[in-house]
């Protein structure tokens, strides 16, 4: 009666769901089966064709490395911005903020200037008298992975950040009192109450790195070709099923990762918050 | 009161705008680049300047086809005309994205020569896609004269790139394996012959760190020193050189093509498309001065004529660059391109 009506209100979310979420994944889940027949070569295709397990894998191994080295490295920055006053943070935030005003593309073309051959690093190699030949950085993984950290690297530090500043310091100070020592209560009091957002911010950086075309395509070789730049190579092909087919892997790899990430994320934090690191 | 009169005056004008928007425009797609800023110098002020009629040029680079076939598929093409690459031209036609030309409009008085009338095209131009070296990277006093000197990483080392399809790259690493251009795709038509070229390929694989997809990256590989050889299309050369980057192009083994200029499928302004591609291909004053930027000759009545002998070398239908280059089989690759594309893709990413 008038207890349910609220549910009413629930339908302008769902239909946003419905409209630019489920309905789309389902265009792409038909669009790769029907060829326009119904087949199933396409899925065939990429079981039979080892190469497309290859890039799968890859996909998945680079985006869980990007993500990690970003947390390692955001962290502590996160950490180091929480402890500053009010003022300091704002400062400090808004300079971490600033690349993000650049699009991928233009950041992506950045790092092509720093690392190319006739780039400033190998000019600043040469300068000092390290290296005789341009060392090549483009084109290779490390270039990849160097860009994608860059870029990402401010979504885990803000997120990371959000979660610190939840937490109430008198607790740190409740633990020294107690007896703790300042890195017993960063990993028994601090560590497990931001872990939580640490591990979303982890997960977010995942995400949007599985995505990621513009990078490999630009600073990587073959060898750095990612399930997004197959899709778009398939695309110019006009094989827009298999492109679907594509999408749909990883549509459903993304998803698979994310619940087995979050999933051993509370199994660390329960262990940690049980019996400490 | 104040906020009626607003919106109705709002409303007026996003009303009238469509309707000024009616003025008679003609949307040509076409390259970028050098292309673009001659076809904008050369051929658009003449047709507009006979028809009355406006026009706007779109550089869609590699992409056209894609995004033509978005648009047939959406029921509303934006183009008039395009251009439609060598390669691109059976693909086209097998899936049924080009009109027929009209040739009792275009060509009442069959001027143009036969071989430039095809069913779904008229042909703009020819160019070669051939590999360009960089001299000042070249070891001291030598110049590649051969595929096989392309090969050769010993005695030419550096990085070097090809266009990222197996289009051209097979015949040319036919060739460089000892294949006599004549009989490239007598070769390639059998199993050994495409295991071959791949096999050839595999060898040049580990010395390309990049795959070029566009001509402008090509020169830009070039330009920046990330590559010192690469394929790309003769008339890029030019400007490169121009630029103050010391290269060559390498004439012998390198492949002839045609491109054209078509008309996508449901094109709004079929008939005044026609006129455009009057302009565009047989007027030999316009492209006089069109291959004097861009060295890709069209079949314009009169033309060869009206060239000086210098102009002429640089023009890959000049006899003699044209005798030391192969003609590109662009039916071979009609016919093959889904299984061999298919290959190439996979093989690029072992």
């Amino acid at each position: 009666m008038h207890a349910r009506s609220y549910l009413w209100l629930f339908l302008p979310a769902l239909s946003l769901l419905l409209l630019f979420i489920l309905a789309p994944a389902a265009d792409l889940l038909w669009a790769s089966m029907f060829d326009p027949n119904f087949t199933t070569e396409h899925f065939a295709r990429l079981v039979n064709r080892g190469v497309y397990f290859d890039v799968m894998i890859r996909t998945i191994r680079v985006s869980l490395i990007v993500a990690v080295i970003c947390t390692v490295i955001g962290y502590p920055v996160a950490y180091y911005i929480n402890l500053q006053s009010r003022n300091r943070q704002t400062v400090l935030l808004f300079l971490i903020l600033i690349p993000m005003w650049m699009s991928i593309l233009i950041r992506t073309f950045a790092w092509m200037v720093v690392l190319g051959r006739d780039g400033l690093v190998n000019e600043a190699l040469a300068a000092v008298g390290l290296v005789e030949e341009p060392v090549r950085m483009l084109f290779t993984s490390g270039a990849v992975l160097a860009a994608m950290v860059q870029i990402l690297l401010p979504i885990q530090i803000l997120t990371c950040y959000a979660a610190m500043t939840e937490i109430n310091f008198d607790l740190i100070r409740a633990a020294r009192v107690l007896g703790a020592k300042p890195w017993q209560a960063m990993m028994r009091v601090f560590l497990p109450l931001s872990l939580e957002g640490t591990i979303t911010g982890l997960v977010i950086v995942f995400m949007l790195s599985m995505g990621f075309f513009i990078t490999p395509a630009l600073l990587g070789g073959r060898q750095d070709t990612m399930i997004a730049n197959l899709i778009e190579f398939q695309v110019q092909r006009l094989n827009w099923s298999f492109a679907a087919a594509l999408g749909l892997v990883l549509l459903i790899l993304t998803v698979v990762m994310i619940v087995l990430l979050r999933g051993l994320g509370r199994m660390a934090a329960r262990r940690i918050l049980k019996g400490g690191l | 009161m104040y906020k009626t009169l607003l919106g109705a005056a709002a409303v007026a004008l996003l009303a009238a705008s469509p309707a000024l928007s009616q003025d008679k425009v003609l949307t040509i797609a076409g390259s970028g680049g050098v292309v673009k800023e001659i076809t904008e110098k050369v051929f658009l002020p003449a047709f507009e300047e006979k028809t009355g009629w406006k026009t706007k040029f779109v550089a869609a680079e590699s992409n056209i086809l894609l995004e033509v076939r978005t648009m047939a598929a959406s029921g509303q093409m934006l183009y008039d005309a395009m251009e439609v690459s060598a390669s691109s031209y059976p693909q086209a036609v097998r899936e049924g994205l080009l009109e027929p030309i009209d040739y009792s409009l275009l060509d009442p008085d069959n001027k143009l020569p036969a071989k430039a009338k095809k069913k779904f095209g008229v042909v703009s131009a020819s160019y070669s896609t051939v590999p360009v070296q960089r001299l000042d990277k070249n070891p001291e006093g030598r110049k590649m004269q051969s595929w096989a000197d392309f090969w050769d990483v010993d005695t030419f080392p550096g990085p070097r790139s090809l266009k990222q399809q197996p289009e051209y790259n097979l015949e040319f690493a036919l060739i460089a394996d000892g294949v006599a251009p004549d009989d490239v795709y007598d070769v390639l038509g059998t199993e050994e012959g495409l295991d071959r070229a791949f096999a050839k390929l595999s060898e040049l694989k580990p010395y390309i760190p990049v795959w070029w997809t566009s001509g402008a990256q090509s020169v830009q590989l070039l330009s920046d020193g990330e590559v010192f050889y690469s394929t790309t299309y003769n008339g890029r050369v030019g400007k490169l050189q121009e630029s103050g980057v010391d290269v060559e192009i390498m004439w012998n083994g390198g492949a002839l093509h045609t491109s054209h200029v078509g008309i996508p499928k449901g094109a709004p302004n079929y008939e005044m498309a026609h006129e455009w591609i009057r302009v565009r291909t047989m007027r030999p004053d316009l492209e006089l001065e069109y291959v004097k930027k861009l060295p890709y000759p069209n079949f314009a009545p009169g033309l060869f004529d009206a060239m000086s002998e210098e102009q002429a070398k640089t023009m890959p239908s000049y006899p003699a660059n044209a005798d030391v280059q192969f003609v590109a089989n662009e039916e071979f690759w009609a016919e093959n391109i889904e299984r061999i594309r298919e290959r190439f893709d996979e093989w690029l990413l072992e």
